[in-house]
């Protein structure tokens, strides 16, 4: 089993999303000065075939429904990295209309990255401590999303409208 | 026999999209027959949130509204707040803050490069122009203290100093750039797949870029030489010696070539001012932040970005807080009337480079 | 006197006492008129050279009941900006549609009515711009309150309201331990 878990941290697909601010510092972490290919990590353009989401900041109602539609649609096991301060508590737009205050309430998320906007070398630092939990067995946000999936449905019901959006089925 | 129409939704999650925005094409065969574009996944509000926090606590706010290119943002800001207060922000000051504005040129243009190069299959390109864009943002950091926004430009003057050594320090950046840019002509302007790909496709023409609101570097290679620099001049450009080149094809090659050649420009923009910095202090003295009042009245003010024009207004009615503030971004035209209009008869495999050669940027259409 | 003189005078002279005029400072000119006049007055202004609108801004004079819809004119000749204002009333606001002068113009009210409520009757393309399955008033308008419409659909985390309470518990005036 420690065999199994050690090749499954070792090379995991990220999907390609720039769904906020932080997505400026994904080309300088992707490119030959910082280079997250040399952990194994690569963009992927589909959600088929990856394993990392990564919600680089804050998140509109708008996108949050493009999001969970993708979310659903990646195969298990698959984390989620939450990027910037907006994922943990609002950050600056704390009383902005249209982006929801904390991720947590609508997706499982396994590592944060706090900052506004976290330097490349965090995000490096983000990947390997996810590869350490990887390897333990601890990242388990996938199992908790299919367990309470009605908690989840319950808050995401009440900021979009989840029967026409939603992928899986859950009642 | 009814001819029936192929939809495509390049959505937002799609390695082809600028930023975050969707665009629904509907295509007979290789062809495109309309194109209707989506933006508001990243409407934040901003101009609400701006009325509802005092004068000085918008000056972190305002950079995250454009992220590529965020100082932009905050020379407007401050040229707003001081031409209502009355107050002029000593020369030493504004010296500074054209080296600032035209070293975050410098990175925005490489970070479009990296753009077009991506869209056209070629990834040498995006390698070697964002690390080299990462050089300028050393030497951000090293004068601000960040590498994306800086918050650094306030009403009143800067809020730092230039440390030692990075006058020499940013001279032997110019010196690399301007070394670097014959490879980039090599690699990317002499290349015989960019030519084949790039000339003659998406053209607009002149007549039809001064009509529809196109500004910029995009009205420039469309053949008319309008810069705001030169115009409706501010800071100390009226003292500084540069051209406005054209390059009057208005096809993606075109538009392209003509970033290159203001890049030249603007890194004799950065000697010039190195040599010539006055001696001062760098900030007016304000008073009591959290008390002020500005006095009534309204403005616009605007200045040349990487992208076109951009431009506040700000109306005030004499409180502590904002009365509104209006921001004007360069890309809404670029996107809802150029883009849309003229991709109508192009291949698909063309749209991704229009759209990235008109370097369309979703936060600063819809804040 | 300069070029922005020589343009009030002829617009005055054109319009006559229908339009006040006030250069602000050199570059910038302002005018004001009523919403009756104002498509004559930007048809004379676009075959004088000022072919560039570069935005229309809705400003929401609440304690005066009005909008206000400033239109922004930039000449490439003569290089003067101009800031042509109207004032609508603000029970059921309605304006006509400037896209027979300028076509850009379909997009910059397309976002005055998505966010002032505005109405532009003759543009035919009024639909929602960035928000999507929006339920709640115009959402730029001085009367809509940000924060009590997102403590209730968000659940807010309100930093200063916590600091407040713990800060009370401090000096003693509150004993429960209850945050929010």
């Amino acid at each position: 089993m420690g065999l199994f878990k050690f090749a499954q941290s070792r090379s995991l697909w990220m999907m390609h999303f720039c769904t906020g601010c932080g997505a400026v510092e994904m080309p300088p972490t992707m490119t030959s000065r910082f280079d997250m290919e040399r952990f194994g990590i690569a963009p992927m353009a589909t959600p088929r075939q990856a394993d990392i989401l990564l919600i680089t900041g804050y998140l509109t109602v708008k996108t949050l429904k493009r999001v969970i539609r993708s979310y659903e649609q990646m195969p298990d096991p698959k984390y989620v990295i939450g990027f910037g301060s907006c994922t943990l508590n609002g950050g600056m737009y704390w009383d902005s209309y249209n982006t929801i205050k904390r991720l947590d309430l609508y997706l499982p998320v396994d590592i944060y990255i706090n900052g506004c906007m976290p330097r490349p070398e965090a995000i490096i630092e983000a990947f390997v401590k996810l590869r350490e939990i990887i390897a333990k067995g601890e990242a388990n946000g996938w199992k908790k999303y299919k367990e309470n999936i009605k908690w989840y449905k319950e808050n995401q019901a009440k900021v979009f409208d989840v029967k026409k959006w939603s992928v899986i089925k859950w009642e | 026999m009814k001819t029936r129409y192929f939809e495509y939704f390049i959505g937002p999650q799609h390695p082809g999209v600028t930023g975050n925005m969707s665009y629904h094409l509907w295509a007979r065969g290789d062809e495109i027959v309309k194109m209707e574009p989506s933006v508001g996944y990243l409407h934040r509000g901003f101009e609400k949130l701006m009325e509802q926090r005092e004068w000085i606590k918008n000056v972190p706010m305002v950079p995250r509204i454009c992220v590529p290119e965020p100082d932009v943002n905050e020379i407007l800001y401050a040229m707003g707040v001081e031409e209502l207060a009355g107050i002029t922000p000593p020369e030493r000051a504004q010296y500074i803050r054209v080296l600032v504005l035209e070293m975050a040129r410098m990175a925005a243009y490489l970070f479009y490069f990296g753009g077009v190069a991506g869209a056209l299959g070629l990834y040498t390109i995006p390698q070697w122009t964002i690390g080299d864009r990462d050089y300028i943002l050393d030497r951000f950091e090293e004068l601000t203290g960040g590498r994306i926004y800086h918050i650094y430009i306030q009403p009143g003057g800067v809020r730092r100093d230039i440390p030692e050594g990075f006058r020499e320090r940013v001279l032997k950046l110019m010196d690399y750039l301007e070394r670097r840019l014959k490879d980039y002509d090599r690699l990317m302007f002499y290349n015989a797949v960019v030519e084949k790909r790039t000339k003659g496709v998406g053209v607009i023409e002149k007549e039809y870029a001064l009509q529809m609101g196109v500004t910029g570097p995009n009205l420039r290679a469309s053949g008319y030489p309008a810069d705001v620099r030169k115009d409706d001049p501010y800071l100390v450009y009226d003292r500084l010696e540069f051209d406005v080149p054209i390059t009057g094809d208005g096809d993606i090659y075109s538009r392209m070539l003509q970033r290159r050649l203001e890049f030249e420009e603007s890194i004799k923009i950065v000697r010039q001012v190195l040599e010539s910095i006055p001696e001062g202090p760098i900030m007016v003295k304000l008073p009591h932040p959290l008390e002020w009042k500005v006095p009534q009245g309204d403005v616009y003010v605007k200045v040349e970005s990487s992208k076109g024009e951009y431009g506040y207004y700000i109306v005030s009615d004499g409180g502590v807080k904002p009365y509104r503030i209006h921001v004007r971004g360069p890309s809404m035209p670029h996107c809802f009337q150029a883009a849309k209009e003229k991709i109508v008869g192009m291949r698909i495999a063309d749209v991704p480079v229009m759209i990235f050669s008109l370097d369309i940027c979703p936060p600063d259409i819809e804040r | 006197m300069g070029i922005e003189g020589k343009i009030v005078e002829d617009i005055v002279k054109r319009f006559g006492d229908k339009v006040r005029a006030e250069v602000q400072r050199e570059r910038r000119v302002k005018f004001y008129i009523d919403p009756i006049n104002i498509k004559p007055l930007l048809y004379y202004l676009k075959e004088k050279g000022f072919i560039h609108l570069s935005s229309i801004s809705c400003v929401d004079w609440i304690k005066e009941n009005q909008f206000e819809l400033v239109y922004h004119l930039w000449s490439y000749e003569d290089k003067v900006h101009l800031m042509v204002k109207t004032k609508i009333s603000r029970e059921n606001p309605e304006m006509e549609t400037m896209i027979p002068v300028f076509p850009v113009a379909e997009t910059y009210e397309r976002e005055i009515y998505e966010m002032f409520g505005v109405s532009f009757p003759g543009n035919p393309n009024l639909k929602p711009l960035f928000l999507e399955d929006w339920d709640g008033p115009p959402p730029m308008r001085k009367d809509f309150d940000t924060r009590a419409y997102v403590r209730e659909k968000y659940g807010m985390i309100d930093l200063t309201e916590i600091l407040r309470q713990g800060m009370d518990k401090i000096k003693g005036v509150r004993d429960e331990d209850e945050i929010l």
